[in-house]
């Protein structure tokens, strides 16, 4: 049971995939001004990480070496592909908006690093737990920017008006800069700090 | 005098190691060597050359802005009255009209005192706006860390008000100094550690973030309503021959734009005494200058058909926009510009040539001395690791031969 | 039989491969209606947006939206000829066809206002009827702002100088500044200004600044962006390219000529 929670619950604050490991930082600035897209992006990764965690460690014990990363890559790229497909489907908004960003979740390198590093070493179920737990991980950091972004960058929170903009008649001035990708890295900046003030054992030495 | 020490020296005991106020040291300090010489004294072997510390580095870099500040006031204010006067109206508006109207100063564009104290009444609460923002997060990162806190600040509250549109509002201005001190400075470790210049991080977010402020034509003059494009955003559109404004205008200053900024011949001035108490590095003011010329004459000879830019000679390129200013004060930022002498060359040709390439080639930013020099600071770094290299590498050398 | 021999290695690529294909392209393949008429949904949204027909699409159904479109009729037209085309509009994509050779046509440079370099042959046009009459006409237009191209509809009332609406559904312009072409208080501006003048060149012209009521040609004058001074300009630029006689010129030329509504254009097979 411990087992279990420490997989699902360690990469949120402890070992968190974007705050700690520093991956998946492309689309955590691309698709991050609208907390639609947000969720939708958010949890497009965690399932296909859990799944692609859950097939190839399925695998594990027939994957011949020599071709290791190949059958992960073909495993991911096939679980993107369907999702992509299954956004545009149903969700084809949130997909527009989106563009080229969930196609881009294969070279999201959360999902080959849990693949490689933990679900060949590890049975099934809890691999895909590992997937579920990174996935949320870098749901968090996703939110926690896009909060951020939606709110101050357009006065918004899921597309509904918390702060009237001065150019709809409101008093809040919209601030441009939270639109543009570089405040994803300030507020990732400022996320990471957080989390290191509160778990000084993170911080790297200074060599 | 006697008797400021005495307080001072009465309430040591309580900021010192033990008493109740110890966290509030660095608060009791700035207030002590603000007013007096640092009672430090160095240990161990000195080899002193020059007394210069930290407070005279900025005192001399404040004193080299005194030129640009008056002119920031006076011409705004002239721009102001000038608007004014030419919309008929007869008097200023608001709380600022009451000051002048309680000094007696009637809107005259033509009188010097009138002008002056317009243009103040516009800079004066921006400076203090900057200032009480900027001073509020110096003192809560100094304290909480235990560290000194410096006329590192002073500068920097000098510089950001006067690249500011008069008419920037004073919240927007509190914003953009708490983020150039917070992120370009302080979580880098504060004063003397920080790689981007503060206040042109600064302003830099306010002209990302709200660039209806700080961009465009109606933001120059501080008189609401009047549009007046600066000469560079008027270059931009329709080549030199666009620009309605006389060069002499433009190298003294007597033009619409951020407000102390507009002036060649004030940063001229202050030039000579950075460079003659040695402060400002004559070498980065050099080929910032050397780069601009050679690279906008290039791109004369270049032409183009479409893009009247290219057409501008390096006369204009020299006293319009933050060329300038961004040359004299912004770039020789010590500790932000390459620290190496030939890294200066190499720090400063850099930006000179990025400014040009901002302003004319880029369709969006009619200037780009902020953004050019932003960029040498990033590249600074990377500048002296080569040049520091070079330079063991030659040594090495030597040594083997 | 061990994991990294060859035969094992071939083995298990092979399966993975056709396992994976059969997933991926049975995906593809049953989802494809869905994902089609999704693509024909949001252009229909984006229209009755700009037209001004419904105001909040974001929220309306398939069959919301299905049903605001039945007034709408939809036509392709030849550019060249401002004759209709006999051909299933819901199959044809403009956006598309500029860019494949054959069916594109490239702009000659002076008169590529718009700075898009190349249009297709044929658009689509839709017409809006109300009690059987053309009610409003409602165009296609794409062209360059300051970072991207513009996509958006321009509709007009039938006398096709009165302007009745500007919308644009894809742009990547500055947030805050060129931005501002989707701010619902700018976009009403437009409604009722003149586009074409007298002798039917268009006029209409986003300006520097706000407009003087007192001028001559307030009429056929929008405020400017304030600090999007190149955004204005694209957006004029676009506009007066698609008025304009190398674009949908000759087919508002006709429009004009016949009865009121529309029907008497001749079908070119006809």
């Amino acid at each position: 049971m411990s087992k279990i929670k420490e997989v699902l619950f360690k990469p949120l604050f402890d070992n968190n995939p974007i705050a700690l490991q520093i991956l998946g930082i492309c689309s955590a600035l691309a698709v991050t001004t609208k907390l639609e897209s947000v969720v939708v992006m958010a949890m497009a990764v965690t399932l296909v990480t859990a799944f692609s965690n859950f097939f190839v460690s399925l695998l594990r014990n027939h994957i011949p070496s020599s071709i290791r990363i190949i059958v992960q890559m073909i495993v991911i790229a096939s679980l993107v592909i369907v999702t992509d497909q299954l956004l545009k489907a149903f969700v084809y908004d949130v997909a527009k908006s989106m563009s080229v960003y969930v196609g881009l979740i294969i070279t999201n390198c959360i999902v080959m690093g849990r693949a490689e590093g933990y679900a060949m070493k590890n049975g099934p179920v809890l691999s895909f737990l590992d997937g579920i737990g990174n996935g949320l991980g870098y749901s968090l950091v996703l939110i926690f920017v896009g909060i951020f972004r939606e709110l101050i960058g357009s006065g918004k929170l899921f597309g509904i008006s918390i702060l009237p903009l001065t150019s709809e008649g409101g008093w809040y001035q919209a601030n441009g800069m939270a639109l543009l990708s570089p405040s994803a890295f300030f507020l990732i900046g400022f996320f990471i700090w957080g989390i290191r003030t509160w778990k000084k054992d993170q911080v790297e030495k200074g060599n | 005098m006697k008797f400021l020490r005495n307080i001072l020296d009465a309430q040591h005991h309580h900021f010192a190691k033990g008493g109740k106020l110890e966290k509030l040291y660095p608060i009791y300090e700035m207030v002590d060597t603000f007013i007096y010489t640092p009672s430090d004294v160095t240990k161990g072997s000195v080899h002193v050359r020059d007394g210069l510390d930290l407070k005279r580095l900025m005192v001399t870099v404040a004193m080299a802005l005194v030129p640009c500040i008056l002119m920031a006031c006076f011409n705004t204010g002239y721009q102001a009255n000038k608007a004014l006067a030419a919309m008929g109206a007869t008097s200023v508006e608001g709380w600022r009209g009451a000051v002048m109207a309680m000094l007696g100063l009637a809107l005259d564009p033509t009188n010097l005192v009138s002008n002056f104290v317009h243009g103040f009444l516009y800079f004066f609460p921006v400076f203090l706006v900057t200032n009480l923002a900027g001073g509020f997060w110096e003192v809560i990162f100094s304290t909480v860390r235990g560290h000194e806190i410096n006329e590192g600040f002073l500068v920097t509250g000098l510089l950001f008000p006067l690249t500011l549109p008069p008419s920037i509002p004073l919240w927007q201005v509190a914003i953009g100094i708490s983020f150039g001190v917070v992120i370009g400075k302080e979580i880098f470790g504060g004063t003397g550690k920080n790689f981007l210049n503060p206040a042109l991080t600064a302003r830099a977010f306010l002209f990302f973030a709200y660039p209806a402020q700080i961009s465009g034509d109606a933001v120059w003059t501080a008189v609401d309503g009047f549009t007046g494009a600066t000469a560079l955003g008027q270059a931009a559109l329709g080549g030199v021959q666009a620009i309605s404004v006389s060069w002499w205008d433009s190298f003294i200053g007597l033009i619409p734009g951020s407000m102390g900024e507009t002036s060649a011949l004030a940063c001229l001035l202050g030039a000579a005494l950075l460079i003659y108490t040695g402060i400002g590095s004559w070498r980065i003011m050099l080929s910032m200058t050397v780069s601009l010329i050679v690279f906008s004459k290039l791109l004369n000879i270049i032409g183009s058909t479409t893009n009247p830019m290219f057409a501008m000679g390096p006369e204009w390129h020299l006293v319009i926009g933050g060329f300038a200013f961004g040359t004299v004060f912004m770039a020789t930022d010590p500790v932000s510009a390459s620290m190496t002498q030939l890294g200066h060359w190499f720090y400063g040709a850099l930006i000179g040539f990025m400014v040009v390439l901002v302003r004319v080639i880029n369709p969006a930013f009619p200037e780009g001395t902020m953004l050019a020099i932003l960029f040498g600071n990033v590249f600074a770094p990377l500048i002296d690791y080569f040049v520091v290299n070079a330079n063991i590498k030659r040594r090495a050398k030597r040594a083997q031969a | 039989m061990g994991n990294d021999s060859t035969t094992k290695t071939l083995i298990v690529a092979t399966l993975l491969c056709v396992v994976c294909s059969v997933l991926v392209s049975g995906a593809a393949v049953s989802l494809k209606p869905a994902q089609d008429l999704n693509k024909v949904l949001d252009i229909k949204k984006n229209l009755l947006l700009a037209s001004g027909l419904a105001t909040d699409v974001s929220k309306m159904t398939a069959k919301e939206v299905e049903e605001k479109f039945q007034v709408v009729e939809t036509k392709v037209v030849d550019l060249s000829t401002g004759e209709y085309v006999d051909m299933d509009p819901e199959s044809y994509d403009a956006v598309k066809a500029a860019k494949t050779p054959g069916q594109n046509y490239k702009i000659d440079s002076k008169k590529d206002i718009a700075h898009i370099k190349t249009r297709a042959k044929l658009s689509k046009v839709y017409l809006v009827k109300e009690n059987n009459e053309v009610s409003m006409i409602v165009l296609p237009v794409n062209g360059k702002g300051l970072w991207s191209t513009l996509y958006g509809f321009l509709a007009l009332a039938p006398d096709t100088t009165t302007v009745k609406g500007l919308g644009f559904y894809q742009h990547g312009e500055t947030p805050g500044l060129g931005g501002e072409i989707d701010n619902p208080n700018w976009k009403k501006l437009w409604i009722g200004k003149t586009a074409l003048d007298a002798a039917f060149e268009p006029v209409i012209k986003v300006i520097k600044g706000s407009v003087n009521p007192a001028s001559a040609n307030a009429n056929s004058e929008i405020d400017g962006l304030s600090g999007a001074t190149l955004t204005s300009n694209g957006v004029t630029g676009l506009v007066h390219y698609w008025l304009g006689n190398d674009a949908f010129g000759p087919f508002l030329a006709k429009f004009r000529a016949t009865t009121s509504n529309g029907e008497g254009v001749q079908d070119e097979q006809n």
